[in-house]
């Protein structure tokens, strides 16, 4: 049973990476704009347009062009970018660890912000304080992602300057990790100027994303919250003798975090999508960054590597949601 | 204020509203020796389970007490801060609910559901609630306690679950136990091992019981004193034998009446006169326009 959903799942995702793969190469190539245009300087000769093309194989017809690349994606061999000049398979996993690190810090801002908000709101249900939380949350959700990063930027980068606006780590400090995982490695070694900076560098961005994510959380939950506490087993806690707040951590916070789930999965994907225009914005030197170069530079080989990236994380993103609510669902479990 | 020979449970004039000022209780008043047990008949809406809601502290959002008195073991409610009632009501009260579906928490096991209360609230160790939990477990004959106590809810059958909350009303010796319709969402099979359960765990206990619920017949079996409802008003209060031999109100006549028979096929339903239910509403009536003036003088 197991073996069969993990097979069905295996073979679902290999289909769904397949079409993205598709749809990425096509598009690129269909798109205008030309790679070979932008690396010759102006004045450049026929033959000259003529031997880059041939050398990058743009002269082969779209299906061949497909099958080489493909087939080189299959062996690992992601190809090479036009600007860099690098194996795009180690461009582009060098540049990850910096991207899951930063939205993991935004998940985990988002979770505990969205959370504490959504338990006090249930708490304080039907109250002034309720009403307040739902307006604050309400305008929270109507400002974008990119909108927060400029906000932060003028209260933590220049009206009161604490935090780093720019990079991801300060650059005069000496690292010589096995991983790009700066924060998670600087954890494991000790390494506290390594964290910190990587820290400051990191929370307005990972703010910038959280802060709409932690919004639709904490109205979400809630609603569920207070739902749950009508339920008839948190009724029966509170003639026990449980406080209100020892009810709702204790025996609605997790029936209410099922269904909350779903929706922190997709829009966690929708996060890592944000990252793209946020990581631009503090020059944080992740995948998103890399992708808004790439297309730039019409860095075809680049292009294709990040957005097949992307659509693995979101698939994985999906797997550990679903298995995450069989693990909060003992109804799930045994099946 | 709290003596040894008080009532189990005393209300005085009870006044449930809810927040536009309609009454669902009026004037309710009723009492509860230690060790009896008091069925509350009457109609769906008639306020039998609001009574019960108001003793536990458990009314909706919105439905308050506007008036009366509720004493428990001779503890004035009303008086008490809202954290120290709740202690007050946990310590010496418990509710066997009326449908063992929704009354356990999914993802919880049903070990800990129980045994919870014991060691946080009643201040038990771990080993003396666990030993507690099996006991009963065991006098409401759930054969294999360990199994049990390691499900989830949905592991179990509905009345599987509701002896579970049974057990789990008795573990801590309340003094009073709350049981709103606790047949009511089971079937006919396993209604009478519910009724007899409850029954003989109350006598060996000691403990008032407060027996909501619509079925005449369970009423026979079970109580020693009834009150009948209708319309949030006590229409008559007796001993049962006395409600069933000589009662005193039409409306406890008609509903006794109406209760349905093994002969069903040759006696004919009698439902309730509608000219008896229509004569109620105008005394309710008269009775809220008495209550108004009393409001607002």
């Amino acid at each position: 049973m197991l073996l069969k959903t993990v097979f069905v799942r295996l073979l679902t995702t290999a289909i769904t990476l397949f079409g993205v793969a598709v749809v990425v190469f096509t598009l690129v190539r269909v798109a205008p704009g030309n790679p070979i245009s932008m690396m010759l300087p102006p004045g450049a000769t026929e033959e000259d347009i003529a031997a880059l093309t041939a050398l990058y194989g743009f002269d082969k017809s779209l299906p061949h062009q497909f099958m080489i690349w493909i087939g080189g994606v299959i062996q690992g061999d992601f190809g090479t970018s036009i600007t860099l000049r690098q194996p795009v398979d180690e461009l582009v996993l060098g540049r990850l660890p910096a991207t899951l690190e930063l939205s993991l810090m935004a998940l985990l801002i988002a979770l505990a912000l969205g959370g504490l908000v959504a338990v006090i709101g249930a708490r304080k249900r039907s109250t002034g304080t309720e009403v307040g939380l739902d307006l604050t949350s309400g305008a929270v959700l109507s400002i974008p992602d990119f909108l927060w990063g400029l906000i932060f930027v003028l209260l933590f980068g220049v009206l009161w300057p604490v935090l780093s606006i720019s990079g991801r780590v300060d650059p005069r400090l000496d690292i010589d990790f096995t991983t790009n995982f700066y924060f998670f490695e600087g954890l494991l070694r000790g390494r506290w100027d390594v964290v910190s900076s990587t820290f400051s560098h990191m929370l307005m961005p990972a703010m910038s994303l959280a802060l709409p994510l932690a919004a639709m959380i904490a109205q979400l939950l809630k609603q569920n919250l207070k739902e749950v506490l009508n339920q008839d087993y948190t009724t029966l806690a509170r003639v026990r003798g449980f406080s209100e707040t020892s009810v709702i951590l204790r025996e609605a916070l997790q029936n209410a975090a099922l269904p909350t789930l779903a929706l922190v999965g997709v829009q966690f994907t929708f996060l890592i999508g944000g990252t793209v225009i946020v990581e631009r914005l503090f020059a944080y030197e992740g995948l998103g960054n890399m992708a808004i170069d790439a297309v730039i530079n019409r860095d075809l080989p680049l292009i294709q590597g990040i957005v097949l990236l992307f659509a693995a994380l979101f698939t994985v993103i999906n797997l550990l949601v679903d298995l995450s609510y069989t693990f909060l669902n003992p109804r799930l479990r045994n099946g | 204020m709290n003596n040894l020979h008080a009532k189990t449970l005393d209300i005085i004039n009870l006044n449930v509203t809810l927040p536009n000022g309609h009454r669902l209780l009026r004037d309710v008043s009723l009492s509860l020796d230690p060790g009896e047990v008091r069925a509350l008949v009457g109609e769906s809406g008639a306020g039998k389970s609001m009574i019960g809601k108001a003793v536990l502290g458990i009314l909706p959002t919105g439905i308050s007490i506007s008036q009366g008195e509720i004493l428990l073991e001779g503890t004035h409610l009303n008086a008490l801060t809202p954290a120290t009632r709740r202690k007050t009501i946990a310590q010496t009260s418990a509710l066997i609910p009326q449908d063992p579906l929704t009354a356990l928490n999914p993802v919880r096991k049903i070990g800990p559901q129980i045994t919870d209360p014991l060691t946080r609230i009643h201040g038990w160790t771990k080993a003396r609630a666990l030993a507690r939990t099996r006991e009963l477990l065991d006098r409401v004959h759930i054969r294999n306690p360990d199994r049990v106590l390691n499900s989830y809810p949905h592991e179990l059958s509905g009345g599987m679950r509701q002896r579970i909350l049974i057990a789990a009303a008795f573990a801590p010796s309340p003094r009073l136990i709350v049981a709103d319709e606790p047949t009511t969402a089971l079937d006919v099979t396993v209604q009478k091992e519910i009724l007899r359960l409850i029954r003989e765990l109350q006598r060996e206990t000691g403990t008032g019981v407060l027996f909501v619920t619509h079925d005449m017949g369970v009423v026979a079996k079970i109580s020693q004193k009834v009150t009948v409802l209708f319309g949030g008003r006590v229409v008559e209060d007796a001993p049962t034998h006395r409600i069933f031999e000589n009662p005193e109100h039409a409306y406890t006549r008609a509903l006794i009446a109406a209760t349905p028979t093994p002969n069903a096929s040759t006696e004919p339903f009698r439902p309730v006169p509608p000219a008896l239910i229509a004569e109620l509403h105008r005394e309710i009536q008269a009775d809220d326009d008495r209550f108004s003036k009393r409001a607002h003088r």
